[in-house]
């Protein structure tokens, strides 16, 4: 499949000493469906490719010289980008991040277990699950550790403190077999 | 289902460097201990010895600096979920701080003419180290900052690294005086008089209001207690905030605009005491209450052991107190610095070191096929057996070096201080055996796609 790539160059901002993370994440959701982004930065941004993985996105990034990078974002085959209105879920097993996630098929409580239990557990189910499935796991805290792994294996994951700030919760959605590590 | 308000949040990587700065950590630990047990420094020497002032930085730079370090760089990250700033600047600031360590080693030797003085040690010392400090604080805070508003337990590691910066400027200004490089009657005054405000930023500030920091939070997560944000953790926040900056801020102004030959940096540092007291009062509490109210009922080695050091905290808060006020604190702050360097610091620094480099071997090994195929869980890094007498005996040469310095007995330190190097050894080499998965059955060593993680270096690629 060949991928039409929007450009954005965050350099000078990164050099101004500014924070491009908000431009990155609008030129991400003006993308079409189909597109991906071509990013250029003075440096390989980790975090980001974690953040664009958890939405669907695989990447090829590529020191370019002068400590420069070149990052390439691709939309996985199975999952069009953030803001994609397209195809009903069923059809298309990852509907946007920003759309309808289905109700979760698997919900947990690993409040009461010590670190890392929780993420063993949620590790050991989310291996047994289908891609496109959801699963739902209350914890005492947020899962940083957690968040890695699941991009590395190509899922993808939402998360928020629950009303009484005590409980976190975290959806992960099974994305399709890994095609390959991060 | 609604997924208003739910975010997607990076997560946290292993930080590569952290298990060479705890390698090295460890060495200057036992180093310390060696010099001690020969009779280097304090008590054999005087509390203001050249022997005692490398003595003093080999722990304080060398070895609770390098731990500190290594430990905020992986889990500053932990306590604010948001990247690190850098992975790169933790090597460079690892080589700064590690060669202003033997700069500054060198230049205290100089003073006690054991080292000729032709090299400028002090002068490279001053610029190594601060640029060392300077790049910790720079990657740290960018982090912090990116990560507004912070948690409470993230507030304490910055005023922790304000207090560094203050005890680093002092540094390089005794540095610099004691090197020749200045004469300015400023900055002789602050050499000559600002000594106990350096120590104060740096044992009470840095390592003291930092460690205090990380533990709310470690603790908590490892005994399954709630979170602390309350009414008594503000205060703990308030109160020694405001006591350091009484302190540094205070204990300047007092030296620069001192009256003839007195200065009233004494009457300062009480005030500061108190206010520092009230502090410890209010963190004593929140401790006692994580203990209580936790869900974990049997805890481990790392948490018990810490319940000791804390409790070490508190008494030598009373001892403090009670020899300010009966005026024997100049006679005896020698043996007081120990068991706050020792007793509650290095003990805290060991026991969480025992969880941490289990818990972060456990990730980079076991991390990637977690799920897809049987592990051994963290305990099984550890025996905790075999460690727990390792670290008894630590305690108790601890609290018998201590008694030995209040009875004034420094054959008696010197054997405490042999038995402290032992016990340390014997906690090493389990560090060691976990980091090696020695303590894991073979045969479950390495399942299929697990990879042997390396003695110093982490590999981020595995998380």
């Amino acid at each position: 499949m060949t991928t039409a790539f929007v450009d954005l160059d965050v350099r000078p901002v990164l050099r101004d000493g500014g924070e491009p993370f908000e431009a990155i994440m609008n030129a991400v959701g003006g993308l079409k469906p189909g597109e991906g982004l071509r990013l250029l930065a003075t440096f390989k941004p980790t975090p980001l490719l974690h953040v664009l993985g958890a939405r669907g996105f695989t990447h090829t990034a590529k020191e370019i010289g002068g400590g420069d990078w070149e990052v390439l974002f691709s939309p996985a085959l199975d999952a069009p980008p953030a803001g994609t209105t397209a195809s009903p879920e069923s059809a298309n097993p990852a509907a946007a991040d920003n759309g309808a996630w289905p109700e979760p098929s698997q919900h947990m409580d690993n409040r009461e277990l010590e670190p890392p239990e929780p993420m063993e557990r949620i590790l050991a189910a989310v291996e047994a699950m289908a891609p496109g499935e959801v699963l739902s796991a209350l914890l005492c805290r947020e899962p940083i550790f957690l968040f890695p792994q699941l991009a590395k294996r190509g899922h993808r994951w939402r998360g928020a403190f629950e009303d009484d700030g005590k409980s976190y919760k975290v959806l992960v959605r099974i994305g399709a077999p890994t095609k390959g590590a991060l | 289902m609604s997924i208003e308000g739910f975010c997607v949040v990076a997560g946290v990587t292993l930080s590569r460097w952290t298990m060479s700065y705890f390698a090295l950590a460890l060495l200057a630990l036992l180093s310390a201990e060696g010099l001690m047990a020969t009779g280097f420094g304090f008590p054999a020497a005087a509390l203001e010895a050249p022997e005692t002032l490398v003595l003093v930085h080999v722990v304080a730079i060398g070895w609770l600096s390098l731990l500190l370090c290594g430990a905020l760089f992986q889990f500053v990250p932990v306590l604010i979920a948001r990247q690190l700033y850098s992975d790169r600047l933790p090597l460079p600031t690892l080589v700064c701080l590690v060669a202003g360590l033997l700069a500054l080693v060198c230049g205290f030797l100089q003073l006690a003419g054991r080292v000729s003085p032709d090299v400028p040690c002090f002068p490279a010392a001053a610029l190594l180290l601060s640029l060392g400090f300077a790049l910790t604080v720079w990657n740290l805070g960018r982090t912090l900052w990116a990560a507004r508003p912070l948690s409470l337990p993230a507030y304490f590691v910055v005023v922790g690294l304000c207090a560094l910066v203050a005890t680093v400027i002092l540094g390089v200004i005794f540095a610099l005086t004691l090197g020749g490089t200045t004469t300015n009657a400023t900055l002789v005054d602050l050499t000559a008089a600002g000594l106990p405000i350096h120590a104060v930023a740096g044992l009470g500030g840095w390592l003291t209001f930092t460690a205090i920091g990380v533990s709310y939070r470690l603790l908590a997560m490892f005994m399954l207690a709630p979170e602390l944000e309350g009414r008594t953790t503000r205060g703990a926040l308030a109160f020694g905030t405001v006591a350091l900056a009484v302190a540094i801020l205070g204990g300047t102004v007092a030296i620069c605009h001192a009256i003839g030959p007195e200065n009233r940096v004494g009457i300062v540092l009480t005030v500061a005491g108190v206010l520092g007291l009230a502090a410890l009062a209010l963190y004593g509490h929140d401790i006692r209450h994580l203990y209580r109210e936790r869900r974990r009922r049997k805890i481990e080695l790392n948490s018990r052991m810490a319940g000791i050091a804390v409790a070490n905290l508190a008494a030598a808060a009373v001892g403090l107190a009670i020899l300010a006020a009966t005026g024997l604190l100049e006679r005896y702050v020698g043996a007081v610095v120990l068991f706050v360097g020792f007793g509650w610091l290095t003990g805290l620094g060991l026991a969480k070191l025992y969880k941490i480099v289990a818990f972060l071997t456990w990730l980079e090994c076991y991390g990637p096929v977690l799920g897809k195929t049987p592990t051994p869980r963290v305990q099984d890094l550890v025996v905790e057996p075999s460690a727990d007498k390792w670290f008894f005996l630590y305690f108790a040469a601890v609290w018998a070096a201590t008694l030995a310095l209040l009875v004034e007995f420094p054959p008696a330190f010197r054997v405490a201080a042999a038995v402290m190097l032992i016990a340390t050894a014997g906690i090493v080499a389990q560090i060691v055996r976990t980091r090696l998965l020695a303590n894991v059955a073979s045969e479950r060593r390495l399942p299929a796609g697990a990879q042997m993680p390396r003695l110093l270096v982490s590999s981020p690629k595995s998380t």
